[in-house]
């Protein structure tokens, strides 16, 4: 079958529709906060030969790579041969896939008749699998949940219900890890029947011939874009807060024609604690961010990964063996694409990114409904400010690297007994620079209930800020504490008392270029709109700034400041 | 004699006001087209009506109903026109609305932008309030401070608060009372709040669509008020009603109330009008294009029925990409609208490509060729250059063209930076606003996993049968269609939509735990207000339809879908097929059920709507020949690459092709709104309901 550049434009258009389709009904079906308010998932196409052809649109590069490894490991386990129509299968091995057990891998293949013309493939991130609840203390993989081997979740369209019972009886949120298991298996019927459809439309027998071209085409785009690059190694290191102690990530990104080389060589030894993250986890993360880099256009596929070589050493906080304890791996994996950045920053002037905040906070908040004894579990993802662009500010409270979203204040109490008293930019967290980091977040919780509550805080960067780039101050670092209780530790299990207020404050991003480069007028326009203090913008940007209105006024428009251009002329000795 | 009756349809586009009058019983209609008056819309309705009906010989009272459409609401959004607006939100989060869903659009993209809200941050205010997810009031509302802050943003200068508190659309008491204190404080403030304009949860959308409502509203209200005063100085009879976003319509009051549902109303009725053609042609898939002055429309028509979605982003902010525009949440007809019309400048930019749109000459000063200051060249420029509009026949001659002007401003503008030929320049032009609207039909028709090969394409809008052609081809298109009338024919989706109001009650029950004289009281109530207010708008008791549905999800899921409830009296009889019909709808959707939980009642839903309305339009054929070569009314150059450039091209009279006419490309088919250009060797027809139809499939 030749493809024509029109039919196959036309062709992976479709696959990426039915990619984004299956999403959709992925999350409009889901019963966990993480699916279907947060999007912690990957949706894919694959062809007969277990390629990842296609993904969606959003979701998280912690999971695509991992999913895409995860299939090929479920179809050695389950030969094609062996499967049938309305099979479904499942696992959530760390190791296999996405690094952690709370991330469930599950696959469908697409019968037309009696052949598998492809499989549809999601992973996501489970609200409870049992264990302890997820935080970093545990010290081997065994304490941390249910491991599910790879195994048929349905048999023939038959739910697995010996697995189910199972599940359901080691899980804290029953109906919503099991309920999401079915949105899984119907969010792969969905991209099945779109497949078919479009099969009948376009008279394909196979959808093979359709991956190779599209594979192949990412493939040489992607070796196009590093050869644009001249050859030579670069190196960074950047610090994430860790658990007993702080953890170096090394990197080495050597470019060498048309291949590149992701070395971590240097980083810190595997961890006693559950930070540690495995090596299909570290590739997702890495092989992202070079994408994200050099040639963001291009379709991320099976083809986009081959030029990428990604190597950690065993035994490596990134690259951990079994049984090692892995359930906050994200906490380190989201620092690989600064850490890259960092490395590239000298080949790639303008096109990256400062630091940002990096890894997506992530809370996991227990108790009793008030007056009952019936408990709530609820994860809740909040994000800080992005790192300054060359030619941008940084966003606010937006994720990167992972596309996580956060949690309405709405939805958080309606399905737990919480009361969330604020959620707004945090004034003076982007780290000051031409051109600004994004702003952090401050938001505060307390409970409704009358007796002991807890939250596992799987954050980061509480001490170690986000870095700028050329010149940029670093961004502010995260806050964890409660009013009662002071600065609290993260990625365990704190209780508090029933009055507690409990303040998550992620950081915000680092700035770009020298803050003196940036014009007064921009520094105004950031006082009024407070994301720069009066204070900083004469301490970080050498600009002087009088508020002219009254003390009391509730009102304070842009003509109620002025900037004093010879106090500021003095400053920045212009 | 009998006495007659006239329905009356327009629209108000950026650069052109179209109208149609359709006479009840003989479907006989009358259209007009006239430029856009920006300062103040209704001049120009009041000038297209009064000649259409001077001309056609029909009295001002003879109007039984208006439907209107207008870009209105969209304009001032993307402009950022609207009112100096202030957002009153739940103390602690002001910042919901810019602080927005927290991910990223696009995963790979390092130069994203976030949307801009319509309040700047100085604007948006922290209210002592505080209500819980299940109503309860945590605490109280502080009255005196929103009086205080409504005063002081009375004194400077805001003219529009939006309060928009958590949960309110559990418990509205803390909106509702914030609301009386503003007034109490600053009479002359317009107020939406959010448990009004969207009772909805999630506070970021419900935020963003009602500081959109009253961003809008002062500029709607007066637009609308002063339409109502001129249509009855002008003696106009009947009912005003307004085109919604959803393509029902609704009365002037309730447009007033809820300005933000008049968004994209225009090209709603284009996608209705689309609709309704196709369905004659038996063709119950189309690719509607719809090219106006300002912008391009497109939308998929599948199986007879537009597309609706819940949900939409206006003035996407970055590549147009989902996710960077202001999220709105309310029913709307799904399509595509990009910058590209007959308006759009060209230019060459700084590394010397040549660039077309988004940014328009509007109706002023408007393209060059208009002789009203327009120095900018346009895309109706360069069709003029290429021989495709005839300079003494636009608006049927009553608008001549400066063919000179638009030679020159391509030339210096455009020819010259570049190096090359006037004419290689205007078919550049041309050939790039092309690329932009098939690239956006293709994006659409493929988001919604439908096939552009599969969809011939019903172009309408004064330049989109001038574009269809290149379009239809680069998309593989098997067929082209043009109506008669297709400059104005958009105006037939405000009159071929019935009146309809849509209710919705929240309230929540588990299927088999239901209180059905609870449930059974709110479908009555909401059945009963749909019937008296149809009954105010002229439609008799008997002839009100309506629609029941529920939201319904299983227990714990976070969004619901919509099944069908049965008419008379629920009770616990209904339980079976109501589980029933859950499942089917939601196997339908979802391809398998979920897992073995109760399933629940969110919303509670009524459609109350009038007849279907009868529209049958007659064309009036005189001396209309099924012989093409006798409606040939001429010859002129056109450029056509295929036949290397300008060739001498055949103008056809479109009023005197009859059904069952058939020629051949290169064709120039003009009607007084609008012309078709029909590329060499393509075979067209005209079929029994007067359409052109191009064969593209050869």
């Amino acid at each position: 079958m030749v493809l024509d550049p029109i039919t196959l434009e036309v062709l992976w258009n479709r696959l990426l529709s039915v990619a984004n389709e299956q999403q959709v009904a992925l999350m409009r079906t889901a019963f966990s906060t993480i699916v279907r308010e947060s999007q912690d998932l990957a949706c894919g196409v694959f062809d007969t030969r277990g390629q990842m052809i296609g993904q969606s649109l959003t979701g998280t590069p912690g999971h695509i790579n991992p999913m895409a490894t995860g299939a090929k490991h479920l179809l050695a386990a389950y030969p094609p041969a062996t499967l049938r129509p309305g099979d479904v299968l499942i696992t959530n091995d760390p190791w296999l896939t996405a690094g952690q057990v709370n991330d469930f891998t599950v696959l469908t293949p697409v019968f037309r008749g009696d052949t598998i013309v492809g499989y549809f493939a999601n992973c996501c991130h489970s609200a409870d699998i049992g264990g302890r609840v997820l935080s970093a203390e545990a010290h081997e993989v065994y304490e941390e949940g249910l491991r599910v081997p790879i195994t048929k979740l349905f048999d023939a369209g038959e739910p697995n219900h010996e697995l189910l019972k199972i599940i359901r009886a080691n899980v804290r949120t029953p109906d919503e890890t099991v309920g999401d298991l079915y949105a899984q298996a119907s969010c792969n019927a969905v991209g099945a029947r779109s497949l078919l459809q479009m099969m009948d439309e376009f008279g394909l027998d196979s959808i093979d011939p359709l991956a190779d071209a599209i594979i192949a085409r990412s493939e040489a785009a992607m070796r196009e874009a590093i050869r644009a690059l001249p050859n030579g190694r670069h190196e960074h290191e950047v610090w994430s807060d860790g658990f007993e102690e702080p953890i170096k990530i090394k990197v080495a990104v050597t470019i060498a024609d048309e291949d590149i080389y992701i070395d971590f060589a240097g980083s810190s030894p595997q961890s006693r604690r559950g930070i540690n993250v495995v090596m299909n986890y570290t590739h997702g993360y890495a092989s992202f961010a070079m994408k994200a880099a050099i040639s963001p256009d291009v379709p991320h596929n099976e083809g986009a990964f081959r030029p990428v070589h990604v190597s950690a050493p065993a035994g490596s906080i990134l690259n951990c063996r079994p049984p090692a304890a892995v359930a906050s791996r994200h906490l380190i994996g989201h620092f690989l694409p600064g850490a890259i950045f960092g490395a590239l920053a000298p080949v790639l002037p303008n096109r990256l990114l400062a630091g940002g905040a990096d890894p997506g906070w992530m809370s996991i908040w227990r108790g009793a409904w008030p007056g009952t004894e019936n408990p709530f579990m609820l994860t809740v993802f909040q994000l800080g400010g992005m790192g300054a662009r060359a030619i941008k500010d940084g966003l606010n409270t937006t994720g990167f690297p992972s596309g996580v979203a956060g949690v309405p204040a709405e939805v958080i109490e309606t399905l737990a007994p919480l009361i969330q008293h604020r959620r707004e930019l945090r004034t003076d967290s982007g780290g000051a620079g031409a051109q600004r980091g994004g702003l952090g977040q401050a938001t505060e919780l307390s409970y409704r209930g009358d007796g002991r509550w807890s939250v596992s805080a799987m954050i980061d960067r509480t001490r170690f800020a986000a870095q700028g780039f050329d010149g940029g101050q670093p961004g502010a670092p995260g806050g964890f504490y409660a009013n009662d209780l002071g600065t609290l530790a993260p990625k365990t299990v704190v209780w508090f008392a029933p009055g507690s207020r409990v303040h998550l404050d992620p950081p915000g991003g680092g700035g770009y270029g020298p803050p003196l480069a940036r014009e007064p007028e921009r520094v105004l326009a950031d006082v009024v709109s407070g994301y720069v203090s009066i204070e900083a913008a004469a301490r970080e940007y050498d600009v002087v700034i009088h508020y002219t209105g009254t003390p009391a006024q509730l009102v304070r428009l842009p003509e109620h400041y002025t900037i004093d251009w010879e106090a500021t002329s003095a400053l920045r000795g212009t | 004699m009998q006495s007659r009756s006239y329905r009356v349809g327009v629209d108000i586009g950026g650069t052109f006001t179209d109208l149609i009058i359709v006479e009840e019983g003989s479907g006989a209609f009358t259209v007009g087209k006239v430029l856009t008056t920006p300062d103040d819309p209704s001049q120009a309705i009041e000038a297209v009506l009064s000649e259409a009906l001077a001309r056609a010989g029909i009295a001002p009272a003879e109007i039984a109903q208006l439907v209107h459409g207008t870009t209105l609401v969209t304009n001032a959004m993307i402009e950022r026109k609207g009112a100096r607006t202030a957002l009153l939100a739940t103390a602690g989060f002001r910042d919901a609305v810019e602080i927005g869903r927290e991910n990223r659009y696009d995963l790979y993209d390092l130069l994203l932008e976030n949307p801009r809200p319509l309040v700047p941050r100085y604007l948006r205010f922290d209210v002592p309030e505080r209500t819980l997810a299940d109503g309860t009031v945590l605490t109280a509302l502080d009255e005196q401070y929103v009086e205080r802050l409504a005063g002081e943003l009375a004194a400077a200068g805001v003219e529009a608060v939006a309060v928009a508190f958590l949960h309110s659309f559990t418990n509205p008491a803390h909106e509702q009372a914030a609301r009386a204190a503003v007034g109490r404080a600053a009479p002359n403030m317009r107020v939406s709040i959010s448990s009004d304009v969207v009772p909805e949860i999630r506070e970021f959308e419900r935020t963003s669509t009602t500081i959109a409502n009253v961003y809008v509203q002062a500029r709607v209200e007066r637009y609308l008020r002063e339409l109502e005063t001129r249509l009855q100085r002008m003696g106009v009879g009947g009912n005003l009603f307004l085109m919604l976003s959803s393509g029902g319509i609704a009365t002037v009051d309730t447009a007033v109330r809820y300005p933000v549902r008049l968004l994209e109303s225009g090209p709603a009725a284009g996608a209705l009008a689309a609709t309704a053609y196709g369905q004659a042609a038996g063709h119950p898939n189309l690719l509607s294009f719809d090219m106006g002055g300002t912008t391009a429309k497109i939308c998929v028509i599948d199986q007879g029925r537009p597309l609706i979605a819940h949900e939409f982003e206006v003035d996407r902010m970055y590549r147009f990409k989902k996710g960077s525009g202001l999220p709105i949440t309310l029913p709307v007809i799904e399509m595509i609208e990009i910058g590209t019309g007959g308006g759009s400048i060209a230019r060459v930019d700084a590394l010397g490509l040549l660039k077309v749109g988004p940014d328009s000459s509007g109706s002023v000063p408007g393209p060059v060729c208009y002789g009203r200051g327009g120095s900018e060249p346009t895309v109706t420029d360069a069709d003029l250059v290429l021989g495709y509009l005839d300079p003494a026949y636009f608006l049927g001659g009553r608008m001549a063209l400066d063919v000179a002007g638009a030679r020159l401003a391509i030339s210096t503008r455009i020819a010259a930076p570049l190096g090359i030929s006037v004419e290689a320049a205007a078919w550049g032009i041309h050939q790039i606003a092309n690329e932009h609207m098939a690239n956006a039909a293709r994006v659409h028709a493929l988001e919604r996993g439908k096939d552009p090969h599969r969809f011939p394409m019903f172009a309408f809008g004064g330049a989109g049968p001038v574009h269809a052609y290149r379009i239809a081809r680069a998309l593989g298109a098997p067929a082209l269609l043009a109506p008669l009338g297709a400059g104005v024919i958009s105006t037939v989706g405000f009159l071929s939509a019935p009146l309809a109001f849509d209710f919705v009650r929240s309230w929540r029950g588990q299927l088999g735990a239901l209180d059905w004289a609870h449930a059974n009281t709110l479908l009555r109530e909401m059945e009963a207000e749909g019937a008296s207010l149809l009954e105010a708008s002229g439609v008799t008791a008997g002839a009100v339809r309506y629609r029941r549905e529920a939201d319904m999800r299983y227990v714990g899921q976070g969004h619901q879908i919509r099944v069908p409830l049965p008419d008379g009296e629920l009770n616990d009889a209904h339980l079976p097929a109501l589980q029933a019909a859950f499942e089917a709808v939601y196997r339908e959707l979802y391809e398998r059920l979920g897992p073995p939980v109760p399933v629940e009642v969110i919303n509670w839903r009524v459609v109350a709507a009038g007849p279907e309305p009868e529209l049958q339009l007659a064309v009036r054929a005189e001396n209309a020949t099924a012989e093409a070569g006798d409606a040939v009314k001429g010859a002129r150059p056109a450029y056509f690459p295929e036949t290397g450039g300008f060739t001498s091209t055949p103008i056809y009279d479109r009023y005197r092709l009859a059904p069952g006419a058939q020629f051949t490309g290169p064709a120039i088919i003009e009607e007084r709104e609008s012309t078709v250009i029909v590329g060499p060797g393509a075979r067209c027809q005209i079929d029994a309901q007067w359409n052109l139809g191009v064969d593209l499939a050869s």
